[in-house]
């Protein structure tokens, strides 16, 4: 048996005349009907337009005003130019325009722009009508509205980027610890070797002193030297070990802190921070000008440690020499806020630049306390504000630390996952 | 003639380290004079600028332990500073660090150390280490520094 044939393609038994009329025509209202249904369904989905050869709009269907925010009347006599978004460079039109205007079909994404300003995207198929000599008579455009997936395209860009800066980050914390704390282990281990070696010595001094008048010249060495030395090793890389965790366990806490994002005015809360480090500034003679700053949006506390962490380290790295001055000032630019902390201290060589926001980085042990973590927790607390910090610096005159932050309006930007 | 044994620097920032580095060098029988320096700036200050109390001799043998993460200027910097020097660059220098980190490695090799070895946490290897390390050091002929 032959399968797939359908009953129209059986012979039949040739009907009479006015029959075969009557049944044309039938045929003819069915098949208007079928695809009036087909346009129907299309016009539920899809957003639909006709243009002429030229490239003129002829037809557009209700979501194409929809989603255009243009009436019919204005769409129509038009081109699309009307909602071109000029994301696209010139090339990418062309290229479509030959296609079509060769007689095949076009498929691809655009981006346009709706009459209110609002973007939206398309995924785009353009099917030419042509004559009998393969000329284009119309252009069918369908189109469907995949907004949503481009902004999930981005913002699942944005997140495999952060990802990847975020084990980039996580990288160099290993490192540092299996350094860090390697160190401090290997004296631990070799001094208490040198404990061990020297109650042997005293041990075996003891032992063949028996009898002897005093074995104190050959104890001398190990008590008064070996075993000091040792125990101060030992202690002092038990000291920075516990230091080293400590820091960690902060660091890692600046990841995990509740965050209270709301408007902040810096004003008072420079004013405040100043106020709380009053002591220590008339200490260093410092003169401090803050700027009319504008407002921003993060957490009130946090913000609040990153600006005392800034001045605080003007203050320990000024310039001796010369009077300290700090400067805070704030503007808005690219839609954020951008402020500045500038100091005249002795500023920071270009090679160390980078370098100064790594966790336990210490530029010069010797000049100042502190375990190498206030801009490591000051990057990342910023970070989880959507904020960046950076710096500009010349050794010998001074430097400038850039923070950003939100502007107030933009607390969309600040959802936390 | 017989060579002088070269001045052995040591270059760390855990003092702790570089006293047990001396100790097991001594215990593999070599009594080279050592210098101790605690960051990388002041051995680049002893080629650099040195002074009548601590700095580079003409006619004098060096040999370099250098370690990489230290303050001020690492030994990462250091050795390539060193490396960029015409004179200097002939010293070898030996990386001793904790890490084991293979770009790091590599870094070091591409900017010209003789060899990187990694101090071993437990310290019956680091002995052994710094032991053998000492017995293949009597084997280098190191030249001498003639002028900067």
């Amino acid at each position: 048996m032959r399968k797939g044939l359908s009953p129209a393609t059986q012979p039949r038994p040739r009907p009479a005349k006015r029959e075969r009329k009557g049944t044309a025509e039938a045929r003819l209202q069915a098949a208007i009907r079928e695809l009036k249904d087909i346009k129907a369904a299309l016009d539920e989905h899809s957003i639909v337009a006709i243009t002429d050869a030229s490239g003129k709009i002829t037809y557009v269907n209700d979501k194409f005003c929809a989603i255009s925010k243009y009436s019919r009347e204005e769409l129509v006599g038009q081109d699309h130019r009307i909602i071109n978004s000029h994301y696209h460079p010139k090339g990418f039109f062309r290229q479509l325009w030959t296609t079509i205007g060769r007689g095949h079909v076009w498929h691809g994404e655009i981006k346009n722009r709706a009459k209110d300003g609002s973007i939206y995207w398309v995924d785009t198929t353009i099917f030419p009508r042509l004559n009998g000599k393969g000329k284009p008579l119309q252009y069918v455009a369908i189109r469907t509205d995949i907004t949503q997936r481009k902004a999930d395209e981005a913002a699942l860009h944005r997140f495999t980027g952060d990802l990847a800066e975020k084990n980039k980050e996580l990288e160099a914390i290993v490192y540092t610890i299996s350094h860090d704390l390697r160190s401090p282990l290997v004296n631990v281990q070799g001094f208490s070797r040198q404990l061990a070696r020297a109650c042997e010595q005293i041990k075996s001094t003891l032992t063949h002193s028996v009898g002897r008048a005093s074995p104190m010249v050959e104890l001398q060495a190990p008590l008064e030297v070996a075993i000091p030395q040792a125990l101060r090793f030992i202690n002092a890389s038990v000291n920075k070990m516990e230091q080293l965790l400590a820091g960690l366990l902060r660091y890692s806490r600046a990841g995990h802190v509740v965050l209270n994002i709301r408007p902040l005015d810096l004003n008072t809360l420079l004013t405040e921070i100043l106020a709380a480090m009053k002591f220590q500034l008339d200490q260093a003679k410092a003169e401090v000008q803050i700027e009319p700053l504008p407002s921003s949006l993060g957490d009130r506390a946090l913000v609040n440690q990153v600006f005392a962490n800034l001045v605080d380290n003007a203050v320990k790295y000024r310039d001796p020499t010369r009077p300290l001055h700090i400067k805070v000032s704030g503007q808005i630019e690219a839609g954020q806020v951008l402020y500045a902390v500038t100091d005249n201290g002795i500023g920071i060589a270009p090679e160390h630049q980078a370098k100064i926001f790594n966790i336990f980085h210490k530029l010069d042990p010797d000049a100042s306390s502190g375990e190498g973590l206030g801009l490591a927790i000051a990057q990342r607390l910023l970070e989880r504000q959507k904020g960046k910090i950076r710096v500009e610096s010349r050794a010998g005159s001074g430097s400038t630390f850039y923070l950003t932050l939100p502007k107030v309006g933009d607390e969309s930007i600040i959802a936390t996952p | 003639m017989k060579r002088s044994a070269p001045t052995i620097l040591i270059v760390d920032d855990d003092e702790g380290h570089a006293i047990l580095v001396r100790e097991n060098l001594a215990a593999g029988g070599l009594n080279n004079p050592v210098e101790y320096f605690r960051d990388g700036q002041a051995v680049l200050d002893f080629f650099f600028k040195p002074n009548p109390d601590r700095g580079v001799e003409k006619g004098r043998v060096y040999l370099i332990l250098l370690d990489i993460r230290m303050p001020k200027v690492d030994g990462i910097e250091v050795l390539r500073r060193i490396k960029l020097d015409p004179e200097l660059r002939k010293l070898p220098v030996i990386m001793l660090t904790t890490t084991d980190d293979l770009r790091e490695v590599d870094r070091c090799h591409q900017l010209g150390c003789s060899v990187y070895i990694q101090k071993p946490v437990d310290y019956d290897k680091f002995a052994e280490a710094i032991r053998r390390l000492g017995m293949f050091m009597t084997l280098l002929l190191v030249p001498t520094v003639n002028s900067r």
